[in-house]
């Protein structure tokens, strides 16, 4: 079948109460309220057993011997395994031909990189067992230490040590580029500088932490993960293992978040299944906290080293940035090299700047590996483009909300291709920061007036204008797959309706709005479906819920099932009314012919002679009324052309967000006086879930902003947090009332116009509160450049921009 | 994040709890567990032996009296929090324990639990050297008292000796001409401070007359502050401010650089909250009941 | 003195939980919150971060909001213990779990059950400010919602003004 992919709900559909951009409540509550949703840790098969891994507390290590006796001789342990025993297990793919191969092992076999790596797991009765074994085995384990690489400068320092002994220097990524147009801009503007941002470690952070339970029964594996991905996780683990993937059934239960964290597929997926296998037994692994922090994906470690040659007048001529991501020791599936392209594709924002030239590099040390984080090098890239160009108004004594005015995209710009081949399709980029200078106007004026009389609190503004890429192409991050998903629809005999999705949800509202979709797209009400995602025996194949795709793939593969589930049931309905198709139309859940209310035929009616009395279905008709779409976003490339270039995303949301914050002088304290966000996702499909994907967004870009950080001893590569009192996860109290409004510019190429709100959010606020205290201490000469702006951070600027510190 | 196994004791009385703790070198005292669980949990704090003085006769006592609070070994911090006999004889211990941690620590959370803890970050130890409050300890050698002034001697490291227990802490009424205060830095709310003052602070005719200046979360042990206690004589609500923040700026030369904060941040931030500390007092005064 | 440890390994828990009489013997080190979930059944109280800091695990333990991973079930032994599986009644949500669902004060639901109990153990006339809300509400993680729909749902139950 050729790909004919619908983008409006079919016309036979008449006077329908639009189910679209409305904020139905939502189905997946009640559970959660009651204390009867099943998260990965609530579940428990009979017999079965608990895993502990044993990791490394080493950064960088041989390891000389395990003797795993002691742990063997504790009484309720059954088994412990290391990576030798696992030698029928394949390493992780390498599928990304411009990237070194990694190829690490499930279970490090002689060497660790990173502290934290696991090398061994054991089982037992119980978890309290298993870390009583573990902690043996780790006990009865020698390492050898190696030399540690503890950040970019020992990696990329002459005669560092390397992570991989075959690799010719720690550089996982090694992209230069030269645009010769940039070249010239630098030899004709006015003026340049120089100048070095960096985005600290940090992570998703979900509150449920990962887990896997796996059980075997005659040689059919099921696999419960905590996963954003369980179709790539059933295919990895096939792969990986030799089992046949019709084999495995991975199943994604109610999860507690994911933020990006959960697309990736870990060791554990993979050695759980195995030990099932080998046992013959359930097993189940519950990540701890402790574990989370150590293992689960880090991200956005990257430092920009940045050129910028600019004119008297303000006018930005050309940037050029070096991009390098620290990826710790990359030992992870999917690898964590594609967040520095995105960052660099994405530099620009909501800015018409055509003379940008990146380059591109990721560096492996001995951290944990990095990959997804909502936002996925946005927010990175937005943080210095925005310092930029705050840099240059101030040097240039330009207003710096004119000199965004000057830059920002036009709507009669669009479609316009950004500096890497994003292809941005529409946007109200203007609209929408000109809406956010109005509304943080307002408030500017009365925090002002607020600490008007206090003379150590120093009050200003920051903005950033931004655009969101969704539904991107997971070949240029994975090397295989490529951007669609898929949708089965099923009317049952008695009307209701069923969908199985490739995406899957983790807490953002997937089922509710996936039924608004189906229930529009079929002319029903959305309390007549039931949606089915994250089980690969029951949902069609699909990539799952990342990058901000639901919204664009589920719409698309929706529309177009519900497209050929409305043909066939026309068909049928037509000769149950012995009309002509094409006189037949859908209103109000009945098929009638067009112009006359009676007679009826229901979806029920048209179901039950599709499934059960299938003697009345037309003459040669296949009985049945179930269809599937597979869904390939238009516009969205996978592979870079000659230059270089590529639009990796299907769409482009778009939003302003602005700030005021309060600085106290001699405390560096810092509050979010206010923040407002203005938001174009295109087409909303649910309001209120959008709202909420906005506020969750914001807050996890406030926690880069000022609070999260994973820091590393620079001695020993050895992490100095282990829990929230290292790693400050923002409560209540920290995360401001913000307000949201929204414009709804729709898509003119994707479904419905929908374009995706996933990660907007979190682009924001690195960029808005680095502006805002720089606009605060302005006076005093203070230039943020990194990240986390936090109050000792705040006093060390202002300490090394007055030469002592400033009023007290 | 499992405890290692241990043996678990619940005595009800004091002679019992001691004797238990004289079985093991590594026997610990169960209180709220607040801290001790956690550190369990991560295989932190690993004794083979748990003394549950929750049930311990006479450690639930919450007096309060003519001379102040006496809070026994087994109340929480809650309870001390809602009692406002407590709040009016010392009204710093409510302001103060409002900075602990949140609710639902403080429920289970004791304070005498958090004294003996001593963690150098923590509000309760600088509370109680600020307030000049006594502890009451007890072990194989008897009973002693001393004052929390002289208790804390290092990061979670006080004069508590082998198998040694605090049985209660008594803090002295506030003093009409004082005002008992505490003020400091979180990055969040409830966490332990970045920096923080607790203040004792005494005015005649609107001018401090005397003060107990305590510094926490700057160095690794809560310190009275010499110079600031020294500075801080006669100074009256409209007096520049340079000398006192001078004065506490010094006093905080041994603060600690770490991941949240470096030192010298710590001395500024110090010299800051003494002065913040000082003019809220002072401002509150009067009516002697503390903020 | 005593010669050998008083202590034991193993212990008898007796609660009452959400109405409903249990005894079992376990370990000394079980905590509370593996007690509930694990020896009674009741997976609607869950763990985020098993030191303190999370709130996920919040339960009412005779009346007062306590995080169940930093309490040993044996600490628990005679108590009355609440955990959100008994807040709606025959099905029928509280206002609070009912502004939740409103407010869209949830979304991943993993940290829903803290909260809930957090509020139900306290005198809403104790929080008649916003501000004294949000600092109740930060004894709570949630990474989902950015914390400002729960704390409309909370005003909009307990009548407190934003301003």
């Amino acid at each position: 079948m050729t790909l004919d992919s619908p983008t409006r709900i079919n016309p036979m559909i008449r006077h329908r109460a639009s189910h679209i951009g409305r904020a139905v409540p939502r189905r997946e509550d009640r559970s959660p309220l009651m204390g009867r949703q099943r998260y990965i840790a609530d579940l428990k098969l009979p017999g079965m057993l608990e895993v502990a891994f044993v990791r490394s507390p080493e950064a960088h290590a041989r390891i000389v011997s395990i003797d795993t006796a002691p742990a063997l001789a504790l009484p309720g342990v059954h088994a412990v395994f290391t990576g030798a025993d696992l030698a029928d297990v394949d390493l992780f793919p390498h599928k990304i031909l411009y990237i070194q191969p990694v190829r690490q092992p499930v279970l490090a076999l002689d060497q660790v990189r990173y502290v934290g790596s696991p090398y061994a797991a054991v089982v037992a009765t119980d978890r309290y067992v298993a870390e009583d074994a573990a902690t043996l085995v780790a006990a009865y384990t020698e390492f050898e230490p190696l030399p540690t690489v503890a950040d970019l400068d020992q990696a990329l320092a002459e005669n560092a040590p390397r992570l991989y002994d075959d690799w010719p220097d720690n550089y996982l990524v090694n992209f230069p580029a030269e645009k010769p147009e940039v070249t010239q801009a630098f030899e004709e503007a006015d003026h340049t500088f120089s100048d070095t941002y960096v985005s600290q470690r940090q992570t998703g952070l979900p509150l449920e932490c990962r887990g896997v339970l796996a059980d075997v029964h005659d040689g059919y594996f099921t696999v419960w993960s905590s996963t954003q991905s369980p179709h790539i996780v059933r295919t990895t683990i096939a792969e990986m293992t030799g089992i046949p993937e019709p084999r495995i059934r991975v199943i994604a239960p109610a999860m507690g978040g994911g933020f990006g964290t959960k697309t990736h597929i870990y060791p554990e997926d993979v050695v759980m299944t195995w030990i099932a296998g080998k046992l013959g037994r359930p097993v189940r692994w519950l990540e701890d906290r402790f574990e989370n922090l150590l293992t689960g994906v880090h991200a956005r470690d990257q430092r920009h080293e940045v050129d910028v040659a600019y004119d008297d007048d303000g006018t930005i001529r050309a940037v050029r940035c070096k991009a390098i991501c620290d990826v710790g020791s990359g030992e992870i599936f999917m690898p964590g090299t594609a967040t520095v392209f995105v960052t660099g594709g994405c530099l620009t924002g909501g800015y018409d700047l055509p003379n940008m030239e990146v380059h591109h590099f990721c560096v492996v040390t001995n951290k944990t590996p990095s990959g997804a984080y909502r936002g996925f090098g946005v927010p990175e890239g937005m943080f210095v483009m925005e310092r930029i160009i705050d840099r240059v108004a101030r040097l240039t004594g330009t207003d710096p909300v004119e000199i965004r005015r000057r830059m920002i995209l036009q709507e009669d710009q669009m479609p316009y291709e950004m500096h890497g081949g994003g292809r941005i399709d529409s946007g109200s980029h203007a609209k929408a920061f000109e809406r956010a200078v109005e509304m943080i106007g307002e408030s500017l004026e009365l925090v002002r007036a607020r600490y008007a009389d206090d003379p150590d609190v120093r009050v200003g503004v920051g903005y950033t204008n931004y655009v969101e890429p969704t539904t991107p192409t997971y070949h240029l991050t994975t090397g295989f797959w490529a951007g669609g998903d898929s949708a089965t629809i099923r009317v049952d005999p008695d009307g209701s309706v069923r969908v199985g999705l490739g995406t899957t949800a983790l807490g953002q509202g997937t089922e509710t709005t996936a039924a608004q979709l189906a229930a529009e797209s079929l002319g029903l009400h959305p309390d007549d479906v039931t949606v089915v995602m994250g089980d690969t025996d029951r949902a069609p194949y699909g990539l799952g819920a990342w990058g901000s795709r639901s919204a664009i793939v589920m719409s698309g593969s929706i529309l177009m099932a519900a497209d050929r589930l409305i043909t066939k049931a026309r068909d049928i309905a037509a000769h149950l009314l012995e009309a002509a198709a094409e006189d037949v139309v859908l209103s109000d859940g009945n098929f009638h012919v067009s112009g006359s209310d009676a007679p009826t035929v229901s979806w029920s009616q048209v179901a039950t002679s599709a499934w059960v009395r299938t003697l009345d279905l037309p003459r040669g008709m296949e009985p049945g009324l179930e269809m599937t779409g597979y869904f390939e976003p238009p516009e969205l490339e996978h592979l870079p052309d000659m230059s270089g270039k590529v639009n990796a995303a299907a769409s482009w949301s778009n939003g302003a967000h602005a700030g005021v914050v309060s600085v106290r002088i001699s405390t560096g304290e810092i509050k979010i006086e206010d923040y407002v966000v203005v938001h174009d996702c295109g087409t909303m499909i649910n309001p209120m879930i959008i709202d909420g994907q906005v506020h969750g967004g914001v807050a996890q870009g406030i926690a880069g902003a000022m609070y999260e950080h994973f820091q590393y001893d620079t001695e020993t590569a050895r992490p100095l947090f282990a829990s929230f009192m290292e790693y400050l996860y923002p409560t209540c109290s920290e995360v401001p009332a913000m307000t949201v409004e929204h414009f709804e510019t729709p898509s003119p190429e994707q479904p419905l116009g929908v374009k995706g709100c996933g990660e907007g959010g979190t682009i924001g606020p690195a960029a808005v509160v680095a502006g805002a205290v720089d606009d605060a201490l302005a006076d005093l000469g203070v230039e943020i450049k990194a990240t986390p702006v936090t109050p000792s951070a705040i006093r060390e600027a202002i300490r090394e921009a007055t030469a002592g510190g400033g009023e007290r | 994040m499992k405890p290692a196994p241990f043996d678990y004791y619940r005595p009800a009385t004091v002679e019992d709890a001691l004797a238990a703790l004289g079985t093991s070198e590594t026997a610990k005292v169960l209180a709220g567990g607040q801290s001790l669980i956690p550190a369990m949990n991560f295989r932190l704090s690993q004794p083979d032996l748990l003394v549950d003085i929750g049930g311990v006769e006479g450690f639930d006592r919450l007096d309060v009296g003519p001379s102040g609070v006496m809070i026994g070994a087994s109340v929480t911090q809650s309870r001390v929090m809602a009692s406002d006999e407590v709040a009016e004889a010392v009204p710093g211990l409510r302001q103060a324990l409002h900075h602990v941690a949140h609710l639902q620590i403080r429920n289970r959370g004791t304070v005498c639990g958090s004294i003996a803890h001593a963690d150098p970050a923590a509000e309760l130890p600088a509370l109680a050297i600020a307030c000049g409050a006594t502890l009451f300890l007890q072990g194989p050698a008897g009973e002693r008292t001393v004052d929390a002034g002289d208790f804390f001697l290092g990061p979670f490291w006080t004069d508590l000796g082998e198998g040694e227990i605090i049985t209660g802490v008594h803090f002295p009424s506030e003093p009409a001409d004082t005002v008992t205060l505490m003020d400091e830095l979180a990055w969040r709310s409830g966490d332990f401070a970045i920096t923080g003052v607790a203040a004792a602070v005494a005015t005649r005719d609107g001018c401090v007359s005397g003060a107990r200046l305590v510094s926490f979360g700057v160095s690794g042990v809560p310190s009275r502050m010499a110079a600031a206690e020294q500075a801080v004589l006669g100074f009256a609500p409209g007096d520049d401010s340079s000398a006192l923040y001078g004065a506490a700026y010094e006093d905080g030369g041994d603060a600690v650089d770490d991941i949240h904060a470096t030192a010298e941040y710590r001395r500024e931030a110090l010299g800051a909250l003494a002065v913040r500390s000082v003019r809220a007092a002072l401002a509150s005064n009067g009516n002697g009941t503390g903020v | 003195m005593m010669d050998t440890s008083p202590g034991s390994r193993e212990v008898d828990v007796a609660a009452t939980i959400n109405g409903m009489q249990v005894t079992h013997r376990v370990p000394a080190r079980l905590l509370l919150s593996d007690f509930i979930r694990d020896v009674v059944g009741l997976t609607g109280t869950h763990v985020g971060c098993e030191h303190g800091y999370c709130g996920a695990c919040t339960v009412i333990v005779d009346g007062d909001a306590i995080r169940s991973c930093s309490t040993l079930a044996v600490q628990a032994d005679g108590s009355t213990i609440r955990t959100v599986e008994d807040l709606a009644t025959d099905g029928d949500l509280t206002p609070m779990q009912q502004a939740f669902h409103e407010n869209h004060a949830m979304q991943c639901g993993f940290c829903t059950a803290g909260f809930l109990m957090t509020l139900e153990s306290v005198d809403p006339d104790d929080y008649r400010e916003p501000e004294q809300v949000v600092d109740l509400l930060s004894g709570n993680l949630c990474r989902c919602t950015g914390y400002q729909n729960i704390v409309n749902a909370v005003c909009s139950v307990w009548e407190v003004e934003r301003s």
